[in-house]
C-alpha cells in the first residue's frame, strides 16, 4: 500500500513526537549531569550545556557507595532474571505440554500473586524472612523479585509454547530423543524470543524494585541502586548533580542488556500479541 | 591419664581465654536517617574515633531512609533484629513506644543535663507518661530565608507581620520571580510550613488539655486562609515540592524567599555563595501577635537495646557524641542544618570553627535565636499528645492545605474535614 504525502507527514510527525517524549527527558538528565551546579538549577534551563564538569561523576564514584549499589543491583537483577527464565520455561512446559489434573485451575491461580498490593504483604514477608534468616541478604531480594516476575512470565510463555507445533516433539521422540533432550535441543532454541522477553522483563523489574529492597535490606553494603540512590540524594537538601549523574549511570545496564537481547524481546512481544 | 588431664585443662584454658576477647566486645548497632554520603562519612569518623578509644565496644552504623523507617523499625522489632540505638523525632518516638516497651532514660538525660545543660524545649517532646524516652541530639527549626538584593531592589525590609509578608510577596513577584516559595504537597514539608504559619497566629495547639482535638477553630481557619493568599505568589509547581525543590528555587533566585530549615549548603555550593546577600529572619507572625514562633524538631536517640551491657555501651557512645569537642563535628555533618541542643554545645569550638559555619556565622546565630521559640505539633507547652503519631504519619495538616490551595475548598470546611480525618486517624 502506497502512502501519500499527508500520510507520510503524519507518520513522521508522530514518530518525532514519540521520540521527543522518550528521548528528551533522557537527554536532559544525561546532559545536565555534566553541567555545573549553578547551571543545573538555573532560572532559565539550558538545552545544551554551557558548562562542562565531571565533578558529579567524580563525587558519585569517589565518595559515595554508588559502585557497591551498582554491583549489588547487577547481581540481584541478573540472578532474578536467570531464575525467572529457568522456572518460567519449566513451568510453561508443564502447563502447556503436560496433562495433569487441575492444570487450568493452577494456571489461573498463579496470577493471584498480582491481586495483592505489595505494601500489604511487606511486613508479613519481613517477618517470614526474619524467621529463616533471609533479612539483609541478596537472596531475599531474588526470592521476592522472582515471585513477582514469575506469574506474568509463565503467562507470556503460554503464547510461545502455543506457537510450537507438537509434531516437532513427536518427531524428536521418534528419533529417540529423551524429553530433556527434546526440551534442550528443540524447544529452548525455538523459544529464544520468549526467553529474551522474560529475561528483560525480570531484569528490569528487579533493577527498579524499590519497596522490598528498602525494607528487607538493612546494611548499606547490601543496598541496591534505587534505595541507595534515594539515600545519596538527600532529604532536606538535594544534590541535583549527584542525582543526575546517578540516574544517568543507573540506566546503562538496562540499555546494554536491551541492546543485546532487545531484538528478541520485540519479536517476543509481537509474537505474544498475535497468537 | 596425667597427659589426658593436662590436655583437658589446656583445652579448657584455650576455650576460656580464646573466647574472652570475643565476649569482651559489646556491639552497638545504630540506625539513623542521615543518608547523604558526607553525613555517613562524618558519623563514621566519629564512630571510628570512639571505637579506637573504647576497644571493648564496637559501634556500627546502618543509615536508613525516613521514607521506610516507620514500617521497617516496627517490623524489625517484631522480628527481633532491631538496632540498639535509633535516631528519631518526637512523633516517631510515640510510634516506637506503641510497638516496643521502651525503658525510660530519665536518669541518663539528667546526668547529661548536669554536665551539658539541655535546652529544655528539646527534652520536653520526649518527656511524658512518667519517663524520658529519648536523648536529644540535635535541633532543627524552620526559618524565613530571603535574597537581600531582591528586597533592597524592591525597597522593602524583611517582613515581620503577615501584612508585610503578603505585601512583600506581591511586590517581589515580577519578571518571572516568585515572591515566596511555599509548598502544597501532601508531605512532611507542607506539614511543617503549614504549622509554621499556624503557630504565628496562636493556633499552635492541636489538642485541648484533655486530649480532645481542637484543630477546628477560627485561628486555624485564618491561618489556612492566609496561606492560600500567600500561595498565589508561589511557584506553580509548588504543589509537588519537597524541601529540595524549594531550595533549588531559592538558590536559583527564582524564589525571592522561602520557608526552610537551612539553605546554607545549597546556597553556598549551587547558588550565589555570597554570605552578605543571604538574609534570614523569623517566620512572620499575624498582625495581632507579639512575637514570631516557628516549628522546631528536636531529633533524639532512642535506646532500643535490652541487654544491660549494650545499653551501657549505647549510653557511653551517646555521651561521647554530646562532649563539646566531638559534638560540633557531629552537628556540622550538615553545617547549618543541625543546631545544638545543649548550652555547652552551642559554645563549642568544634561547632563554630567549621568553615561553613564561620562563613555564615550571622545566619547560624540567627537560626539558633529563631529556634528558641520553636514548637512542634502535638508537643506544645510541656504537654505531649501521643495521638499525634498517626496524624503526622498521614500528613493531615498538609492534606487539609491541599484541599484549600489546590482544590479551592473553603478553609473553614477543609479544616472541619481535617479535624474529622484526625479523629478517624487517632481512633
Amino acid at each position: 500500500m502506497k502512502r501519500g504525502l499527508p500520510g507520510t507527514l503524519v507518520l513522521v510527525l508522530s514518530l518525532a513526537v514519540l521520540a521527543a517524549l522518550v528521548l528528551l527527558p533522557m537527554w536532559l538528565v544525561g546532559s545536565s549531569s555534566f553541567k555545573l551546579p549553578r547551571e543545573i538549577i538555573s532560572r532559565f534551563p539550558t538545552f545544551f550545556p554551557h558548562s562542562f564538569t565531571l565533578q558529579h561523576y567524580q563525587k558519585l564514584l569517589g565518595t559515595s557507595a554508588f559502585p557497591t549499589y551498582f554491583v549489588n543491583s547487577t547481581l540481584v537483577a541478573a540472578c532474578s532474571a536467570f531464575v525467572t527464565v529457568v522456572l518460567a520455561t519449566l513451568a510453561g512446559y508443564a502447563f502447556f505440554r503436560l496433562e495433569f489434573r487441575g492444570r487450568d485451575f493452577l494456571y489461573r491461580l498463579i496470577m493471584v500473586a498480582y491481586a495483592f498490593p505489595s505494601i500489604v504483604i511487606l511486613i508479613p514477608i519481613y517477618l517470614m524472612f526474619a524467621k529463616v534468616g533471609l533479612i539483609d541478604t541478596d537472596l531475599a531480594l531474588v526470592v521476592v523479585n522472582v515471585t513477582f516476575a514469575l506469574p506474568f512470565s509463565i503467562w507470556m510463555m503460554r503464547t510461545f509454547f502455543a506457537s510450537l507445533p507438537r509434531e516437532l516433539e513427536e518427531a524428536a521422540a521418534i528419533d529417540g530423543a529423551s524429553r530433556l533432550a527434546t526440551a534442550l535441543y528443540i524447544l529452548v532454541p525455538l523459544l529464544r524470543p520468549g526467553i529474551a522477553a522474560i529475561a528483560i522483563f525480570a531484569f528490569v523489574s528487579s533493577w527498579t524494585e524499590y519497596l522490598f529492597a528498602s525494607v528487607l535490606i538493612i546494611s548499606d553494603a547490601k543496598r541496591t541502586l534505587p534505595v541507595g540512590l534515594s539515600g545519596i540524594i538527600g532529604q532536606y537538601q538535594i544534590d541535583w548533580g549527584l542525582l543526575l549523574a546517578g540516574a544517568s549511570l543507573s540506566i546503562l545496564p538496562v540499555v546494554i542488556f536491551f541492546g543485546f537481547v532487545g531484538r528478541w524481546f520485540v519479536a517476543g512481544l509481537t509474537e505474544g500479541a498475535v497468537k | 591419664m596425667r597427659f589426658k588431664g593436662h590436655a583437658l585443662a589446656g583445652a579448657m584454658a584455650l576455650t576460656v581465654f580464646g573466647a574472652l576477647p570475643a565476649l569482651a566486645v559489646t556491639e552497638v548497632k545504630i540506625w539513623h536517617m542521615e543518608q547523604p554520603p558526607h553525613r555517613v562519612q562524618r558519623v563514621q569518623e566519629l564512630i571510628d574515633a570512639f571505637n579506637a578509644a573504647n576497644p571493648d565496644i564496637k559501634v556500627s552504623q546502618e543509615p536508613q531512609s525516613w521514607g521506610e523507617v516507620y514500617a521497617k523499625v516496627p517490623a524489625s522489632i517484631a522480628a527481633g533484629n532491631q538496632p540498639d540505638i535509633l535516631f528519631a523525632i518526637p512523633d516517631f518516638t510515640t510510634v516506637i513506644r506503641k510497638v516496643d516497651k521502651l525503658e525510660s532514660v530519665a536518669d541518663f538525660v539528667k546526668e547529661l543535663d548536669a554536665k551539658h545543660h539541655f535546652i529544655p524545649a528539646t527534652v520536653e517532646p520526649y518527656s511524658y507518661d512518667g519517663g524520658v524516652w529519648a536523648v536529644p541530639l540535635y535541633n532543627m527549626s524552620l526559618n524565613y530565608w530571603y535574597h537581600k538584593k531582591a528586597f533592597a531592589d524592591a525597597g522593602i525590609e524583611a517582613p515581620k507581620t503577615w501584612t508585610e509578608w503578603k505585601s512583600a510577596a506581591e511586590k517581589l513577584s515580577k519578571d518571572g520571580v516568585f515572591g515566596v516559595g511555599l509548598p502544597a504537597n501532601k508531605q512532611l514539608y507542607t506539614d511543617q510550613t503549614t504549622y509554621a504559619v499556624m503557630v504565628n497566629n496562636g493556633a499552635s495547639e492541636l489538642f485541648n488539655a484533655d486530649g480532645t482535638l481542637r484543630f477546628d477553630n477560627p485561628k486555624t481557619v485564618e491561618s489556612y486562609a492566609f496561606y492560600k493568599d500567600l500561595y498565589k505568589y508561589s511557584s506553580p509547581d509548588a504543589a509537588n515540592w519537597t524541601w529540595g525543590e524549594a531550595e533549588a528555587c531559592f538558590a536559583s533566585e527564582n524564589c525571592a524567599s522561602i520557608l526552610q530549615f537551612t539553605v546554607i549548603s545549597t546556597y553556598d555550593q549551587q547558588g550565589g555563595g555570597d554570605p552578605s546577600q543571604l538574609g534570614i529572619a523569623a517566620v512572620p507572625h499575624a498582625d495581632d501577635q507579639k512575637d514570631s514562633a516557628t516549628i522546631a524538631y528536636s531529633n533524639a536517640a532512642i535506646i532500643l537495646a535490652k541487654d544491660a551491657a549494650k545499653r551501657d555501651a549505647a549510653k557511653k557512645f551517646i555521651a561521647y557524641l554530646l562532649e563539646p569537642e566531638t559534638y560540633g563535628k557531629f552537628l556540622t555533618m550538615e553545617p547549618g542544618l543541625f543546631l545544638p541542643v545543649t548550652a555547652d554545645g552551642a559554645k563549642s569550638a568544634s561547632f563554630w570553627s567549621d568553615p561553613l559555619v564561620v562563613k555564615y556565622k550571622p545566619q547560624v546565630e540567627q537560626m539558633i535565636a529563631n529556634s528558641a521559640n520553636g514548637k512542634l505539633f502535638g508537643f506544645t507547652d510541656g504537654r505531649v499528645f501521643p495521638a499525634i503519631g498517626p496524624i503526622s504519619a498521614q500528613n493531615i495538616l498538609a492534606e487539609t492545605l491541599q484541599k484549600v490551595v489546590v482544590n479551592g475548598e473553603d478553609p473553614a470546611a477543609a479544616v472541619k474535614a481535617g479535624q474529622a480525618a484526625m479523629e478517624a486517624a487517632t481512633k
